[in-house]
């Protein structure tokens, strides 16, 4: 009796095999149902793609004393029309002398991954006690995590400049205590960057790890013990991949975002610590320099598309069930 | 037991539907307790090499106790069940063993040596949950070298033992597909060769058959009792339903309420139920509140207010007389007629009062005189049901005075 079962079981392309889910619209949309999308298709070509495209318009041209601040790339002269497509903001990026354009965008990167790294280390066990804490218990926890967030983001900036300054809050327990004799240089400091990023970035971060916490299947982690894995491996083996999404977002969250921070670096770095966001201001505002500020910023956007692509197609290979 | 087989045949009650006629209660006889027909004596016959020692295992949790000082032995190479209803302690007692809950008291001796301090990390035995808990993003052959990996085995040590298991449960065309592409099947015998992989002292089933439909669930029991015999491996398991647990097990222990009432062979249990709870929970039976009239070594009567007549046993019951006891009486052991027996005790007269019809067997529910309802069931072995008994006849239920069960408690 079990063989002639377990044959019928064997047969590949029985009904054992299904293909993984996939979205595939299988009627056409009706009037309706396209107005209901169109609605954030106009959203995103309003107020994204014709931004960008102004934006990526005057990248390529140079700047004149003129309002607006920068040369037509479409001009008519005796009845011709020209495109002059200016390449040179962008090899200035490149080929600056100084390199200040390379070296900020890659301070910019490095303050972003660091600062997601410490986002997803210190919001990881943050999002468990969340997650594994009671009903009544996590709203509190949860209050406290979002709470911060109701307070002006600037006035949050400035509460930690007095709390790290010379004469500050750490300078004064410090000194008070006895650990050290003159006060320690914290604002204007790469640290403080990092301070401030981890602070303000933290719940991003939480989130959706907390998000993906509710949903892990505990029985695996047991299996992980059961077949022999201590409990840090067992972490990585069996926790890890489970929160997998929540971690790829929290991350993206924290990164994009911290990439092109302007303020927290403004308030609370040092004047070695230029970020790309700086960099835009002052060509933007200083320099009045529109068009390598596009430049600028399109570059910066490309940066950022890369982790993007990579997140959606990891995310697409790794449909889990 | 000679004896009770001569008994038996004089106690004549032809005339009756019997299942089989004489045949079955010559054939209880000629097995031990605890064996199955046609297959091997429990290892508890065979060597007692106890591979499981629990002692005085106790888990209280801050408002009740879930598992109350538990006593049990399990012997090498048997398979053994832990039957209970939901809320029992039966999962709590496998979790403990497993090592994901730690007890309040008690030992757990695998071996000779008490693990109950140890992470289960570190305990030779393993566990198939309940819903498989294959991880999801591991092809099956990932899935199954799991656990070997932790052992820090040489790649070919262990590329021998997963195709040793995927020969095993019959899942070699399947080592690179991921859970979600697999049926329920199929993913029970994968989580089979996960657990069995490490060659476990002791194998844990968490409700083996939970997650399958009920077609599945009948010829996966034979075919997981057919891998784990031919693995030999020592196997515990949980379970709430009966037929799996008398199916698979060579032993069973009943529990309730974090406590074993009854352990014994399948068929002891459904047969010589020692207590009211083992005889209800297992099987269905007819129970009735009776008082001991009198009682010698080989003769006891019994009055019941359901019954003119008294129900008469062969064996001597252990109480004063006088004293109140149950009758336990299994409804395949009751014939039907429609007519009146001659002898002058175990038997009633009654009136059909519903039949339902199963295929198979049917269930004729008879009313007695008293009001009291008795199932009694007749396998359909004729097409067309021809001279049985229908609604509202009048019939007369007669019994072995073996196929009564006194339970004193």
């Amino acid at each position: 009796m079990a063989v002639v079962s377990l044959n019928a079981i064997k047969r590949p392309g029985s009904k054992g095999h299904r293909p993984p889910p996939r979205f595939v619209p299988d009627k056409k949309m009706n009037f309706r149902e396209r107005a209901i999308i169109f609605v954030p298709y106009v959203w995103m070509i309003l107020f994204f793609l014709i931004p960008f495209l102004i934006i990526f318009k005057i990248s390529f041209s140079v700047t004149e004393i003129a309002i607006p601040p920068y040369s037509p790339i479409i001009t008519f002269e005796e009845g011709a029309m020209q495109i002059i497509l200016h390449l040179e903001n962008y090899t200035n990026i490149f080929t600056d002398p100084d390199g200040t354009y390379m070296r900020s965008y890659l301070k910019s990167i490095q303050v972003a991954a660091f600062s997601t790294i410490l986002c997803l280390v210190i919001g990881y066990p943050i999002a468990w006690a969340l997650a594994s804490a009671k009903s009544a218990t996590r709203n509190i926890l949860f209050i406290l995590v979002i709470m911060p967030s109701w307070t002006s983001f600037v006035v949050r900036i400035y509460a930690w400049m007095t709390i790290l300054k010379r004469d500050g809050i750490i300078n004064d327990i410090l000194m008070t205590i006895g650990v050290i004799d003159t006060p320690i240089q914290l604002l204007q400091t790469d640290l403080a960057v990092y301070i401030g990023i981890v602070y303000c970035y933290l719940p991003y971060m939480v989130l959706p790890l907390f998000s993906a916490l509710m949903k892990v299947d505990y029985s695996l982690i047991e299996a992980a013990q059961d077949l022999g894995c201590k409990p840090v491996k067992t972490f990585f083996q069996a926790l890890v991949p489970q929160t997998k999404s929540g971690i790829i977002a929290g991350s993206m969250l924290v990164f994009i975002p911290a990439i092109g921070e302007y303020v927290i670096p403004e308030l609370l770095g040092g004047k070695d610590s230029i970020l790309i966001g700086r960099i835009l201001w002052q060509e933007f505002f200083n320099n009045r320099d529109w068009p390598l500020a596009s430049a600028v910023a399109i570059t910066m956007l490309t940066v950022m598309a890369i982790p993007i692509i990579w997140f959606f197609k990891n995310q697409r290979k790794g449909d889990i069930r | 037991m000679n004896d009770s087989i001569s008994n038996n045949a004089s106690t004549t009650v032809s005339q009756g539907y019997r299942n089989v006629p004489g045949e079955n209660i010559y054939a209880k006889q000629t097995h031990l307790p605890g064996e199955r027909p046609g297959q091997k004596a429990s290892p508890v016959e065979q060597n007692k090499k106890p591979i499981l020692e629990i002692k005085g295992l106790t888990k209280n949790f801050s408002n009740f106790t879930a598992v109350n000082n538990v006593d049990l032995t399990i012997y090498e190479g048997e398979i053994f069940a832990l039957l209970g209803s939901s809320g029992c302690g039966k999962s709590t007692l496998l979790r403990m063993l497993a090592g994901f809950e730690h007890p309040s008291d008690g030992q757990i001796i695998l071996d000779g040596e008490n693990i109950v301090d140890l992470p289960p990390y570190k305990r030779t035995l393993n566990m198939m949950f309940q819903s498989y808990a294959l991880f999801p993003y591991m092809t099956v052959r990932q899935n199954i070298a799991f656990g070997l990996k932790q052992e820090h085995l040489s790649r070919d040590v262990i590329n021998e033992r997963v195709e040793k298991m995927l020969k095993l449960v019959h899942m070699e065309e399947y080592e690179d597909r991921k859970p979600y592409q697999l049926s329920g099947g199929q993913r029970q015998r994968v989580a089979l060769a996960r657990s069995l992989a490490k060659e476990p002292r002791l194998l844990l089933l968490d409700e083996p058959m939970g997650a399958l439909d009920k077609k599945l669930r009948e010829q996966m029991r034979l075919e997981l009792v057919d891998i784990i015999n031919s693995v030999g491996v020592t196997c515990l398991m949980v379970t709430h339903d009966q037929e799996e647990a008398m199916t698979m097990a060579d032993r069973i222990a009943i529990m309730d309420r974090g406590e074993f009432v009854q352990i014994g062979g399948p068929r002891e249990i459904y047969e010589n139920p020692n207590c009211r709870f083992s005889a209800e929970f297992i099987g269905s039976v007819n129970m009735f509140d009776c008082t001991l009239t009198s009682s010698n070594l080989k003769h006891s009567v019994i009055s019941c207010q359901d019954f003119p007549l008294p129900i008469e046993l062969q064996h001597d019951i252990d109480i004063a007389d006088g004293m109140p006891l149950s009758i336990a009486m299994r409804p395949e052991k009751v014939y039907i007629s429609h007519e009146e027996p001659k002898q002058e005790s175990n038997w009633c007269s009654g009136i059909v009062e519903n039949i339902a019809y199963l295929g198979d067997i049917s269930i004729y529910y008879v009313r007695l005189p008293s009001g009291r309802i008795i199932t009694a069931t007749l396998p359909n072995v004729d097409r067309f049901n021809v001279g049985f008994p229908t609604w509202d006849d009048q019939v007369y239920l007669s019994w072995d005075p073996e196929s009564c069960i006194a339970l004193t408690f």
